[in-house]
């Protein structure tokens, strides 16, 4: 999507620790990342490397692009890649972690369902719920296809997702749903409502990555910049451009 | 040499024939039905637009359903029925959008669910013979043989439904298999509590979780599943049944060969199945009969993911493994979908643009 001939498109978290952190990873390579409009500018550089543009996104939105090749490179949580596209994994390529935004995906039902330890467990519920209470078994989550990919590996079948923008965890006191797939890092807001992840229950364990998309348009030219920027960075093998 | 319209012209007849309705639902359905019907795994297929006010519809990814809804709000309930349908229907397949043209035949309360299965294998050989395939390689399955076979090994019920629930799951099933014949990897809970102490227990629990007691799963349910929980632990299935069941699943050969060994196996382990398997070795006959160089195969573990199902199923492939008709006996779709007395119903889907390859091929 490029027009020039050269040049990477970087995208970074527009705001919060995760902005904050990738800003970090990047200067301890001795890559500064400015941001001349401050919070409000969405369009940034690297000190010294003229070549790289650099996009303030939302995280969610980073994982997008990179899945539609709109920018080159990119710092997002694997969950939002693996979220984003059933196909999002095959369109990028997961460069390496960053060791911040560590995250877990998982399943956690009311603490009270002394029954239910496990996904299979989930699945004897969910097959016989709609006959006593009329309705399916309700997911709250914002992780569409995450769960439904979970779920169809245990072979669970009957519920019904209710998309939840946040505070997912009160889901089930409120009513809304009966049990949530979400996001957790230290597990105490899940204790706090009283609810358990399931024996069986990670999805995915998430964190913090540098991503090269793999859909974007990679000339030579441009590979070569992205071994140049990547080399920089450390940690990471050379030639990797040869898996784009 | 036919051509692909001639061919198209041929099906359109068959669709249109004098003893048959030709169905036209809607190519924007409410999305609602389908996900209450067959729930997020279906759902994930489905090209969803959505209102202004937050309605979701779908384009129209299947048939049947829209069929059997019309039938039940025509009031049609009590009067037999054939459906027939031609037209495309739209899915996402790993989230690209696909249009496919489908035809099929719907019957719905047919006096003779036994004639009516024979009729639509019927119609999907028909269909088959104007794409010149006279030899589709055609799998068997038989939900409510499966069902009939776990009564009759004396599978305790509790842990029929939980079996039952996961056929046409094969790694879900053979989890819960692999669980039942390994009794060491069962978790023995601690010593049974009173119902009424496990049912206060909960309630406490829910309380302090701020959960509302009706709703949801309610103390009583969630305390009987725990102790049915602890009781199957503590009486699981013996071996030999699991074993018995793990036989039959396992079960996949030439349609008289596969009856023979489930036969031999009832036998061998005590008890009599000749009365269920009759019928379906009628159907494998009627079948065999109109097709006389197909490839007739009973699959024992072959069954939709959808568990309204409930006799016989069958798919049809061709030279490429496609499934080129599928279809079967679905008598619970019309009570799930509101019907006040069962209604029985048997149908099949074809794939035209898969049987127009399988012609040019």
């Amino acid at each position: 999507m490029t027009t020039l001939p050269g040049g990477l498109t970087l995208a970074v978290p527009s705001k919060g620790r995760l902005e904050e952190m990738t800003r970090k990873v990047f200067s301890n390579s001795r890559l500064t990342i400015t941001r001349p409009g401050g919070a409000r500018s969405y369009i940034g550089s690297i000190k010294n490397q003229p070549q790289v543009t650099v996009r303030f996104y939302p995280a969610a939105e980073i994982a997008r692009e990179l899945i539609l090749g709109g920018i080159d490179i990119g710092v997002t949580g694997s969950d939002l890649i693996h979220e984003a596209s059933e196909t999002g994994e095959e369109n990028v390529l997961f460069v390496r972690g960053l060791g911040f935004g560590e995250a877990d995906v998982i399943v956690a039902v009311p603490d009270a369902w002394i029954d239910v330890q496990t996904m299979s467990d989930l699945a004897d519920v969910a097959s016989d719920f709609r006959a006593r209470h009329g309705r399916w078994l309700r997911v709250a989550t914002k992780y569409v296809n995450l769960t439904r990919r979970h779920f169809a590996r245990h072979g669970i079948a009957e519920y019904r997702i209710v998309e939840s923008a946040g505070a997912t965890e009160a889901a089930p006191a409120s009513g809304s749903a009966d049990l949530i797939v979400d996001i957790t890092s230290t597990g105490s807001t899940l204790a706090a409502n009283q609810l358990r992840v399931l024996e069986d229950g990670l999805i995915m364990k998430s964190e913090a990555n540098l991503i090269v998309s793999r859909t974007a348009d990679w000339t030579p030219l441009r590979k070569a910049q992205l071994e140049a920027l990547l080399s920089i960075m450390g940690g990471v093998p050379p030639g990797i451009s040869t898996l784009l | 040499m036919k051509t692909a319209s001639e061919r198209y012209a041929a099906l359109a007849r068959l669709v249109e024939a004098r003893t048959v309705t030709r169905a036209t639902p809607p190519l924007l359905l409410p999305a609602g039905p389908y996900f209450d019907l067959a729930g997020e795994e279906f759902g994930r297929n489905l090209l969803l637009t959505t209102t202004n006010n937050g309605v979701e519809y779908c384009l129209r990814p299947d048939f049947t359903l829209p069929i059997a809804q019309d039938y039940i709000e025509q009031g049609l309930i009590g009067t037999p029925q054939a459906f027939t349908y031609l037209g495309p229907i739209f899915r996402q397949d790993k989230a690209v959008p696909v249009e496919f043209e489908q035809a099929g035949l719907e019957l719905l309360g047919q006096p003779e669910p036994a004639a009516a299965l024979d009729q639509v294998l019927t119609f999907a050989r028909w269909a088959l013979a104007i794409y010149d395939i006279t030899a589709p390689n055609v799998r068997l399955g038989g939900v409510g043989l499966f069902e009939a076979f776990l009564e009759a090994a004396d599978v305790p019920q509790v842990w029929r439904s939980r079996i039952r629930h996961r056929f046409g799951h094969p790694e879900s099933l053979s989890r819960l298999m692999d669980r039942l014949a390994n009794p060491e990897a069962r978790v023995v809970g601690p010593a049974p509590d009173s119902r009424e102490t496990v049912v206060e227990i909960v309630t406490d629990s829910m309380l302090a979780g701020g959960l509302g007691l009706i709703g949801s799963r309610t103390p009583e349910e969630i305390a009987d599943r725990y102790l049915e929980k602890q009781a199957l632990d503590a009486a699981p299935i013996a071996a030999e049944t699991v074993g018995l069941i793990q036989e039959y699943l396992a079960i996949s050969d030439t349609a008289q060969i596969a009856f023979e060994r489930i036969s031999t196996l009832c036998t061998a382990s005590g008890f009599d199945f000749e009365q269920p398997l009759v019928q379906v070795r009628n159907h494998a006959a009627a079948l065999q009969a109109l097709s006389p160089d197909a490839e007739l195969v009973f699959d024992a573990s072959f069954s939709p993911r959808l568990d309204y199902y409930t006799g016989i199923v069958f798919e049809m492939t061709g030279i490429d493994g496609a499934v080129l008709a599928s279809g079967g006996e679905y008598d619970r779709m019309l009570e799930r979908l509101g019907a006040t007395e069962p209604v029985n119903a048997t149908g099949c889907a074809l794939w035209v643009d898969r049987l127009e390859r399988e012609a040019t091929q």
